[in-house]
């Protein structure tokens, strides 16, 4: 059977918003994945007593089909890029899936904020020497910024070394927390448990 | 086809029975699309047909095709366009050797998996089948 005019404006439509709903990637992909969907519809549609109301109700609502898109692709994306705001999404994304995805994503938080936290220290420092640094004393380590707030024997101890020391720090844990973070998706990739709750949401049942 | 819907809950099972049912369907998927292809060259449409032959892995359709194209990017599958002489062109899939291994991998775990699941749920299948007797 081939879909009226009315019908072949209703895939249209749904085809149109699932193209906009889809994640930036390659135009080659994206029209592959667009042409795999407009195929299936049509040919259900050629089925006897196909209703194209039914075939688009069985694919499910346009948005949540390129959502399933969208999710694997950011994860794709994110194990092979050095953006800690990409790997942060991306982990983000593992965190609603389940415990070791939460595990992770408080993990990368923490590594970024840590990483990020020293150099932006290094980045205040000459702005206010007197507040930053790194003070040792009897019970006390402390470091980064703040309001002077010990008396002697605490002291700071780096001066102006405290630059280049919480920069190589804090870069090294930037890079860590990414290197550690892509490894664990390239690796998730490979070992993707049976039951995955990506795969066991509620959204195209 | 059977197609889930969340909102007809069987008020024997409850919500949750329910949904855990459906996710335990959908949890299969990944393997259940693998093994679909240990036979041959299929396409999305005919992967969802030989679902339907197995009533248990009820599915939206929309499911299977980002199944399809991570299972791809994976290196588990391989694709081809073919065009059909009359009718749509079809994009058909096939195992790969990493494809194979891992269903064979997944084959095994799932068969050991169901065999202790199996064991320790026996008393209870009995049960019920007692039940049912009555």
């Amino acid at each position: 059977m081939t879909p009226s005019r009315e019908q072949e404006l209703k895939i249209d439509n749904y085809l149109r918003k699932f193209r906009q709903c889809l994640p930036s990637m390659p135009i080659a992909d994206q029209e592959e994945i667009i042409r795999e969907i407009s195929v299936h519809i049509r040919e259900s549609a050629q089925q006897p007593n196909a209703s194209v109301d039914e075939i688009l109700h069985r694919l499910g609502p346009a948005e949540n089909l390129a959502s399933e898109y969208a999710q694997d692709r950011l994860i794709e994306r994110a194990s092979a890029s050095f953006s800690p705001l990409l790997i942060v999404r991306a982990t983000l994304e593992l965190a609603r899936r389940g415990v070791e995805g939460l595990a992770v994503f408080l993990g990368v938080i923490t590594g970024y904020a840590f990483g990020g936290g020293l150099l932006l220290t290094a980045a205040l420092k000459p702005i206010f020497p007197r507040q930053t640094g790194l003070w040792i004393g009897p019970g006390v380590f402390d470091f980064g910024i703040h309001e002077p707030r010990y008396a002697a024997p605490v002291h700071e101890v780096l001066g102006w070394w405290y630059i280049p020391v919480a920069f190589w720090l804090g870069s090294f844990f930037v890079w860590l927390t990414t290197y550690g973070i892509r490894r664990f998706l390239r690796r998730s990739k490979q070992s993707r448990p049976l039951f995955n709750r990506g795969q066991i949401g509620m959204n195209h049942i | 086809m059977k197609i889930m819907n969340p909102s007809a809950v069987d008020p024997e099972k409850g919500q949750s029975a329910e949904r855990w049912e459906q996710q335990l369907r959908k949890g299969s998927l990944e393997m259940a699309t693998l093994a679909a292809l240990w036979t041959g060259r299929l396409y999305g449409l005919e992967i969802i047909r030989r679902f339907e032959d197995s009533s248990q892995l009820a599915l939206t359709e929309g499911t299977i095709y980002p199944i399809l194209s991570r299972l791809k990017n994976e290196g588990l599958l391989a694709s081809e366009w073919v065009e059909a002489q009359a009718g749509h062109p079809r994009k058909y899939y096939w195992l790969t050797g990493a494809g194979r291994a891992r269903l064979k991998h997944m084959a095994e775990t799932w068969t050991e998996f169901s065999r202790e699941l199996g064991r320790l749920i026996r008393p209870v299948i009995e049960a019920r089948k007692e039940e049912v007797m009555k």
